[in-house]
């Protein structure tokens, strides 16, 4: 919903866990957090301006970034910080 | 590059996992490296000889990589060393082009070995299909190395790849220390030498990849494909085809002629005995091998390849996920899980692409504990497909419970971490026959070499026993579980015992032994589960030696053996005092 408004500057960043399937967006960061989950996702090309589609929520958050599919629990979810695109 | 070398130039293939590499190496080298669809197929490094030219090079074809340094699992570390150790004269960047931002981030990071690179852009065609188009010219100036374009699997673009070796040079890129100074340089060179288009002509296969991940379709494909598993494997295979080769082929043909030629030429009991005889080399041996387990192997490597090449396996983590978190597992446990249904001992090894320590550890005890290889799985569903769906639901339940309970335990009660759910899904393929073909070839001729030999020496080794009467000193032995704690047939001792040798070779014993009417429907439920659950084979207790130590192995196994002895002589106990029959 958030989404369709118009808001400015980083108060349009949310995690990714947050948005719906279907919803297209660009990758803000990934919040640091103990351990390796940075590195592996940096790893799989989860960086600052990657284009991601959400595929699906349940069970799993299934996405696509850039052309890479990629499936993560939710916790990882939402450590990913996206910017949802202009509809 | 033509000149005198006092050893042979070396190459190596590296690049994003599930781009293609062993298609690569198996065309180069004309040797076969397992093929698949997914991730962490290679799991260890392959080595083959490769004419580029008039010239002899030696080509290894490494694990699939996302980074060399920072987090990485164990397959990736054997890469990462192939590379540190300068074990390589010339790189072969193998880079899938509908990610060449990805391919870019490892080329940046390749970049610092300052060793000739050469970037073989594979998949060209799909990457099209999805409206993807790189520039390779403009990628080879980027880089200022040779690009060329490649679709591997059709042996598109081989020769010049071939023929452009000897321009391989150093990477002109900027050598980046920064995984996210990389990742933003590749976006950026990517976007340069990349045009995307909305055009998608992929469309029945993005429909197949979204209803195999979403539950309400996903589960239901997941109960046909175990369904057709049952039919193709269980029925045709286990049941049809094993008919057709016992019975007809060995029964009526080749041991009657076999009985007849050994009696004509060699006219002694003892020969007799050795060849054909109860526990005789041919009639038993090779019936086992080549009658009950052959035609079950070969119908489930044709299916699991068939899985494998589709890219179906990965898509069950995204369901699974809960319940090996449940365990200290995560979602990414189900490829080594899946992979033991094929062979227990292949799979201990996938177990490197888990992040964890603990979770390898879990992963290994879990299939030792309760996966059944294809042999195996196919026996108990030539047994059981027999007696009732009840009692293959029973068995099935059982073990799945088992391995959840213990699964759970080991989670809690061992130290260490489990690591996040992160995984790459990789497209959903129609399978080349081919390769599928190559593939259930290769593995039906391993399974030959492996296990032919093991059955002979298993059946000489009875026959040895039988000889000196110990067969039933050890019936006799073990009769206090195998009878009393069991309610088993006595004669099951030796085939529990034949089991260790190799799970397969005891699972045809207990098939031999149904087909006689020796079992009654609740005791193959017992004997098979307690099979399933048993100590692993010899291969495979050998494998977790060599990939976790000595220590480790004994200990599971000293936990593995009361599990399934206790497991099995307490269905004997319901199923007595509730008088279940099957």
């Amino acid at each position: 919903m958030s989404s369709m408004r118009l808001v400015s500057g980083s108060d349009r960043v949310r995690p990714l866990s947050s948005l719906a399937a279907g919803t297209h967006a660009t990758v803000h960061r990934v919040q640091p957090h103990g351990g390796d989950r940075v590195d592996r996702l940096v790893a799989l090309g989860v960086t600052a301006g990657a284009p991601i589609t959400v595929l699906q929520t349940f069970p799993g958050i299934v996405f696509l970034c850039d052309q890479t599919e990629l499936a993560v629990e939710r916790a990882v979810a939402d450590t990913i910080l996206v910017k949802p695109a202009e509809e | 590059m033509l000149r005198l070398r006092a050893r042979p130039l070396r190459l190596a293939l590296v690049g994003n996992p599930n781009v293609g590499k062993s298609v690569v190496f198996g065309a180069l080298t004309g040797r076969y490296a397992t093929v698949s669809n997914y991730p962490g197929t290679t799991v260890s490094v392959t080595r083959g000889r490769a004419l580029v030219g008039a010239e002899v090079c030696d080509l290894v074809d490494t694990p699939g990589v996302n980074a060399l340094s920072g987090a990485i699992s164990e397959d990736e570390r054997i890469t990462s060393q192939v590379l540190e150790r300068g074990e390589a004269d010339l790189i072969i960047q193998v880079a899938d082009a509908r990610n060449i931002r990805r391919a870019l981030m490892l080329t940046a990071e390749l970049a610092t070995f300052r060793k000739p690179v050469i970037v073989a852009l594979n998949m060209v065609d799909e990457a099209l299909a999805r409206g993807i188009v790189v520039n390779a010219e403009a990628l080879s100036t980027e880089l200022g190395v040779p690009v060329v374009e490649m679709v591997a699997i059709e042996g598109r673009g081989l020769q010049t790849l071939r023929d452009l070796l000897p321009d391989a040079t150093a990477l002109q890129v900027p050598h980046l220390r920064d995984a996210a100074a990389r990742a933003a340089w590749a976006h950026e060179v990517s976007g340069r030498v990349r045009t995307v288009s909305a055009l998608s002509i992929a469309r029945a296969q993005e429909a197949l990849s979204r209803a195999t991940r979403s539950p309400i379709t996903g589960i239901p494909i997941l109960a046909l494909v175990l369904y057709v598993m049952y039919l193709f494997v269980g029925v045709f295979g286990a049941q049809t085809l094993v008919g057709f080769l016992e019975q007809d082929v060995f029964g009526q043909h080749v041991n009657q002629a076999a009985t007849w030629l050994v009696d004509r030429t060699l006219p002694f009991a003892f020969v007799h005995d050795l060849l054909v005889g109860q526990y005789g080399l041919i009639t038993m041996g090779l019936t086992y091998a080549i009658a009950i387990v052959l035609p079950v192997v070969t119908t489930f490597f044709l299916l699991f390849g068939f899985l494998e090449d589709s890219g179906y396996i990965p898509r069950l983590a995204v369901f699974s996920d809960r319940i090996f978190r449940a365990m200290g597992l995560n979602g990414k446990a189900v490829l080594p899980m899946v992979l033991g249904l094929g062979c227990d001992t292949m799979a201990t090894m996938t177990t490197r692409i888990l992040a964890t320590p603990k979770e390898r550890l879990i992963a290994i005890l879990l299939l030792a504990l309760g996966i059944p290889c294809s042999a195996q799985l196919a026996t108990i569903l030539g047994i059981l497909g027999g007696v009732s769906f009840g009692a293959l639901l029973t068995l099935f339940g059982v073990v799945l419970l088992q391995m959840f309970v213990v699964g759970w335990l080991a989670g809690r009660l061992l130290r260490g971490e489990r690591s996040d759910f992160i995984m790459e899904l990789p497209p959903i393929r129609l399978p080349k026959l081919r390769n599928l073909l190559t593939k259930t070839r290769m593995r039906v001729w391993w399974y030959l070499g492996e296990a032919v030999p093991l059955f002979l020496v298993g059946t000489l080794l009875l026959f040895g026993l039988d000889r000196l009467h110990a067969l039933d000193a050890i019936a006799a032995a073990g009769r206090p579980i195998v009878t009393g704690l069991l309610g088993l047939p006595p004669e099951t001792a030796q085939i529990l015992m034949m089991g260790f040798l190799r799970r397969d070779y005891g699972a045809a014993g207990l098939f031999h032994l149904a087909q006689s009417g020796a079992l009654t429907g609740v005791q193959a439920v017992v004997a098979l589960t307690v099979m399933t659950l048993f100590i692993p084979c010899v291969a495979n207790f050998l494998m977790i030696i060599k990939e976790r130590g000595a220590k480790v192995a004994f200990t599971l196994l000293g936990v593995i053996t009361p599990i399934a002895v206790f497991t099995g002589a307490g269905l004997h106990y319901v199923f007595d005092a509730f008088g279940i029959r099957f």
